[in-house]
């Protein structure tokens, strides 16, 4: 079971982006997390170990909302099928898919190389963000 | 070309305790450094500890996976050992994974990526693991002849660029011989993992390193929680100067004995004990001990077949206080029983508890139990061991006292089972002899290299004062150390040894 704090770290990794007018990158804050995540990850993991976390991350957030079960894993990390979700679908504990899917991603890997490491790797996904927008949801900073 | 004119190579800390002192004080930067053994032998961990140790902000360090263990996994793993800090991620300490340029294209893309990435960080260390599997990709991939050119190209960019770089390669035994690819590197570091019986046994060699002498041979290491540890051949006391020996005499705490020897043992000479069990060796030695801590000399005991609480229980028994020099931090009592060490990591415990407490005294009770301790492969050479160490220790001032037990026989009078008698400066002997029906105890000095010694054949007693010498040498008696001596000449009532009513056994 993935804990509050890793869901409410999601959520606010969304509603930073989302509140980023100086991005650069264009669609859905979902996406720009997601995409942001990716080019993180695959530098550091490879993309196929990107999409080995992602296809997992993805196949825990279906069971949770089924709103995402069109959307798939690319062989390159990428999500196809995004136009097919349903946007802010309530699940039954009242969060949505998005900010579960990346909220596993952010579980799996906290889960692998514990929080510290994963927190770093999610700053160096903004550096142009500061530390302090990249807090996980307790509120701890490396 | 005068020592001012020669350019200054800086040495790098490697991070691995013992390391340092084993390549010369240190890893010459910008060098261009391959580590090379079979899976599991510890390649990434060294690699890891070389990059914790010398990786900053201002001159980070670039780690390049390939192919290999997942870097998830890898970052999972390394991050138990102590001597990673996450604190140096990803401002230190980057990783950039090439699996899939390594899948997809050549090695000129993998160089150019590796490249392009030094160009924009200026690291002050890079690792590339592990170059082989480039080369293992495929049946239709590069060849090593492909793999040599990108390594030379690799080597000549990156010093240009002043890193000092590891590569990472499996490499079984045999491949180490006529290598093209070895050629380019600056220093190449073997490491050995082999099974002898149930005993896993790690060694490492510095096959080359250019630019500064580094210690020839393999080095035992041990990979902890702490992550490698290296135990040098020289015991990390190459460069020391020898200490001169001196005048000096160390009393035994044995009045008689002492006297024997001239007035005691010869400070920094190696001497051993021997006998059959229950002789009394390790009474003697204790007594060495708890005399030199009485006149203010530290010391060390290394027991291999009690423990220190029932070692330090019975020196009690002989009215010896081994409990307040321990707290009090002049005696350590080293209890060294695994059955996979070797002589060069029991010494390095010895020198640093040595250094720790400024131990002028040392026991090793017994060589016995000591070759037990140690991994069946280092039994092999434990004569040589010996030598190494006694030589070492000796050099820096210590006086060691060994003890070793001999199976006691009644037509041989051996002094040890080790053939290692030209190791010691002095030897004592104690044995049995049947006299008047009763199974008493001799001891002779059989030799002290620093000079005269008593030729007498002593008779002595274990009691609660430890082991007392008797008064008067052996008189009227021929073939005493055969162990059954027979009676000579007249001999009057007055001559006849007194019988013993009661002995202390344990001993």
């Amino acid at each position: 079971m993935l804990p509050q704090e890793t869901r409410d770290w999601a959520r606010q990794l969304l509603a930073n982006e989302a509140a980023d007018e100086t991005s650069v990158t264009t669609g859905p804050a979902f996406l720009r997390v997601y995409e942001k995540l990716r080019r993180s990850l695959c530098a550091f993991a490879g993309i196929a170990g990107f999409r080995a976390l992602a296809t997992r991350a993805l196949t825990l957030a279906k069971a949770e909302a089924p709103s995402l079960r069109a959307l798939q894993v690319t062989a390159d990390g990428d999500l196809q099928g995004l136009s097919e979700i349903e946007p802010q679908t309530e699940m039954h504990n009242g969060e949505d898919g998005e900010v579960s899917l990346i909220a596993h991603l952010l579980g799996l890997l906290i889960t692998f190389i514990g929080e510290s490491l994963t927190l770093r790797l999610v700053q160096d996904a903004w550096p142009e963000a500061g530390r302090e927008n990249c807090n996980s949801g307790d509120g701890a900073t490396a | 070309m005068s020592t001012q004119d020669k350019v200054t190579i800086n040495k790098l800390p490697t991070g691995v305790p013992g390391l340092d002192e084993i390549v010369g004080g240190g890893l010459p930067e910008f060098s261009f450094n391959i580590i090379a053994g079979a899976p599991g032998s510890g390649k990434t961990t060294l690699a890891h500890q070389f990059v914790f140790a010398n990786a900053s902000p201002e001159r980070p360090a670039l780690y390049f996976t390939v192919l290999g263990e997942s870097a998830i996994k890898m970052l999972r793993y390394q991050q138990q050992y102590t001597f990673f800090d996450p604190a140096k991620l990803p401002d230190s300490i980057r990783f950039i994974n090439l699996s899939q340029i390594v899948l997809e294209k050549d090695l000129g893309a993998v160089l150019a990526e590796i490249i392009k990435e030094v160009e924009k960080t200026t690291p002050a260390v890079v690792v590339v693991d592990s170059f082989r599997t480039m080369v293992r990709k495929s049946q239709n991939g590069p060849t090593e002849m492909d793999l040599q050119s990108f390594i030379q190209q690799l080597a000549l960019f990156l010093a240009s660029w002043q890193a000092t770089t590891f590569l990472i390669g499996e490499y079984a035994e045999d491949e180490l011989r006529d290598n093209p690819i070895f050629t380019v590197a600056d220093g190449l570091f073997w490491l050995r993992q082999s099974t002898e019986r149930n005993s896993v046994v790690r060694k490492l060699q510095i096959v080359k390193l250019r630019g500064q002498a580094s210690v020839t041979g393999l080095h035992t290491f041990r990979i902890t929680d702490h992550g490698l540890q290296a135990f040098s051949r020289t015991f990390g006391l190459s460069g020391h100067k020898k200490k001169e020996p001196g005048s000096k005499r160390l009393s035994i705490g044995i009045p008689e004995l002492d006297k024997m020897m001239g007035g005691g043992i010869p400070e920094g000479d190696s001497v051993l004990v021997t006998g059959a069990s229950g002789t009394g060796k390790s009474v003697l030695a204790t007594q060495f001990i708890a005399e030199g801590i009485r006149q203010g000399e530290a010391g060390i005991v290394a027991v291999f077949e009690e423990r220190p609480q029932a070692y330090t229980d019975r020196a009690g028994s002989f009215g010896l206080d081994l409990v307040t020099p321990q707290h009090d931090g002049k005696l350590l009592i080293l209890y060294l029983r695994p059955l996979d060490l070797s002589v060069d990591e029991t010494m390095n415990e010895i020198l640093d508890a040595v250094k720790k407490i400024g131990a002028k005294r040392l026991v090793i009770d017994s060589l016995a139990g000591f070759e037990m301790a140690l991994s069946p492969g280092f039994r092999e050479d434990f004569r040589e061991s010996l030598y190494r160490m006694i030589f070492a220790l000796t050099g820096i001032g210590v006086t060691i006292l060994s003890t070793v037990e001999v199976d006691e026989s009644f037509t041989e009078f051996p002094f040890s089972t080790y053939s290692i008698s030209f190791l010691t400066d002095d030897i004592i002997r104690l044995r049995y002899i049947s006299i008047e029906g009763q199974l008493r105890k001799i001891l002779v000095i059989i030799k002290m290299r620093g000079g005269s010694h008593s030729q007498d054949v002593r008779e002595y007693e274990i009691t609660s004062d430890g082991l007392v010498i008797e008064n008067e040498r052996l008189r009227g008696y021929e073939r005493l150390i055969s162990g059954i001596p027979e009676r000579v000449g007249r001999f009057s009532e007055k001559d006849k040894l007194p019988l013993k009513s009661k002995t202390k056994s344990k001993t």
